[in-house]
């Protein structure tokens, strides 16, 4: 008769996970979640919900903002643009009408052109003048999506004019 | 019979319409007054934001909330939150790598801190983080019930993401498709391949959820089989 002790495996096994262990790895997982939101959280949203002011905003709050660096929007008024070797010189204009002169310095972006809402980033140049001075601009296009030349007409042979 | 149907052609139907949209979206639709050909992203970034934060995080959300009612709980919808949330995940992945692609040529950066996109952000490490806490328990039931509440609190995010071009001032642009008068930004031939894109999509994630949860049964199958057989050896070496 074969020795039944030689087939018989004796390897301890380990324990089956208990409760405490997950719970323990649980909060190990929400801890590792909640320094990663707080990291995200300060990055962006508590620093500025607002990721920019716009013109109207920035000057009710002219005296508090002063020459502190923030990011400023409005619309660039056309004819205005006088792109130079760093970047652009054009005047940009908000909601009530009031003029921000913006010297830029920095990539244009692909779409930066005239009547589009851009954000820069910078500061006023003095206490009191509409001079800003911007290190980096931002194209806040719309949400209107409109075909390049809707009245084009086909013309008998086919062609699009 | 109709439910036979309709699972045999989900998958034709759903490729159709992806092809549908990508003939339309490079082929036929106009280029755009303001951003000429960057346009065309909008037959597919908004489609996948949709289905990463309305459709499959959604679902996940409501079959959570099933299982941890009583009277519905039950391992199907565990299966559905877990495989719906997998899902969800590569979508928000694939949202934000499409938006990042988009902003580029558009805003002239990669990223911006701004509301939307940082809020977003957040939803996917939660959604990671789901994935992570599923891992972390091996009580079937006890894994069930802590992701189930964990969906339902990530879920207060969504709000936030959708009405964050509202609340704050933000780089994103506002909602694509009506305006708050109900009038329609999108025009001609670009609304309905939006449109198309839109419910291509939608098809698109219930048909990748379907061969998901498949899986997923396997994979409980395969593990109750190991167990029986081990149970069944055990007993074999007892008899000698």
């Amino acid at each position: 008769m074969p020795d039944a002790d030689a087939s018989f495996d004796v390897t301890p096994v380990s324990a089956p996970p208990t409760k405490r262990r997950g719970r323990v790895r649980s909060i190990g997982v929400i801890a590792v979640l909640v320094i990663a939101i707080g990291a995200l959280l300060s990055q962006g949203l508590l620093h500025s919900l607002n990721y920019f002011e716009t013109i109207n905003q920035a000057m009710s709050s002219r005296a508090k903002l002063g020459t502190q660096t923030f990011r400023l929007e409005g619309v660039v008024v056309s004819h205005t643009i006088d792109r130079t070797s760093s970047g652009a010189k054009f005047e940009m204009r908000g909601g009530r009408g009031e003029d921000v002169f913006v010297n830029a310095h920095g990539l244009l972006p692909q779409l930066f052109q005239a009547d589009i809402p851009v954000v820069v980033e910078g500061h006023f140049l003095s206490e009191t003048s509409n001079d800003f001075y911007a290190t980096q601009i931002l194209v806040k296009h719309t949400a209107s999506y409109i075909a390049q030349h809707p009245n084009r007409v086909k013309a008998p042979n086919g062609t699009v004019r | 019979m109709i439910k036979q149907l309709t699972q045999r052609l989900l998958g034709p139907v759903t490729l159709v319409l992806l092809a549908l949209t990508l003939w339309l979206g490079l082929w036929v639709t106009p280029p755009a007054k303001t951003q000429g050909n960057l346009a065309r992203l909008l037959y597919v970034h908004p489609a996948i934001a949709w289905v990463a934060l309305y459709v499959s995080f959604g679902t996940a959300v409501i079959a959570s909330a099933l299982y941890l009612w009583r009277r519905t709980r039950s391992v199907v919808m565990d299966r559905i939150a877990y495989c719906a949330m997998e899902v969800s995940t590569v979508f928000i992945v694939l949202t934000l790598i499409t938006g990042s692609i988009w902003g580029r040529p558009t805003w002239g950066v990669w990223w911006a801190w701004d509301a939307r996109l940082t809020s977003t952000a957040i939803l996917g490490l939660f959604e990671f983080a789901y994935l992570a806490l599923r891992r972390a328990n091996d009580d079937p039931e006890l894994r069930a019930r802590r992701s189930a509440v964990f969906a339902i609190i990530a879920a207060i995010n969504v709000p936030i993401i959708h009405f964050s071009v509202d609340w704050w001032n933000t780089l994103h642009q506002g909602a694509t498709v009506f305006t708050e008068d109900g009038n329609f930004l999108v025009h001609g031939s670009m609304l309905w391949t939006l449109f198309i894109s839109l419910f291509g999509f939608t098809l698109l994630f219930f048909w990748l959820l379907r061969s998901r949860y498949r899986l997923e049964v396997l994979r409980d199958q395969k593990s109750q089989v190991s167990l029986d057989e081990a149970l069944a050896q055990r007993r074999r070496e007892g008899v000698h």
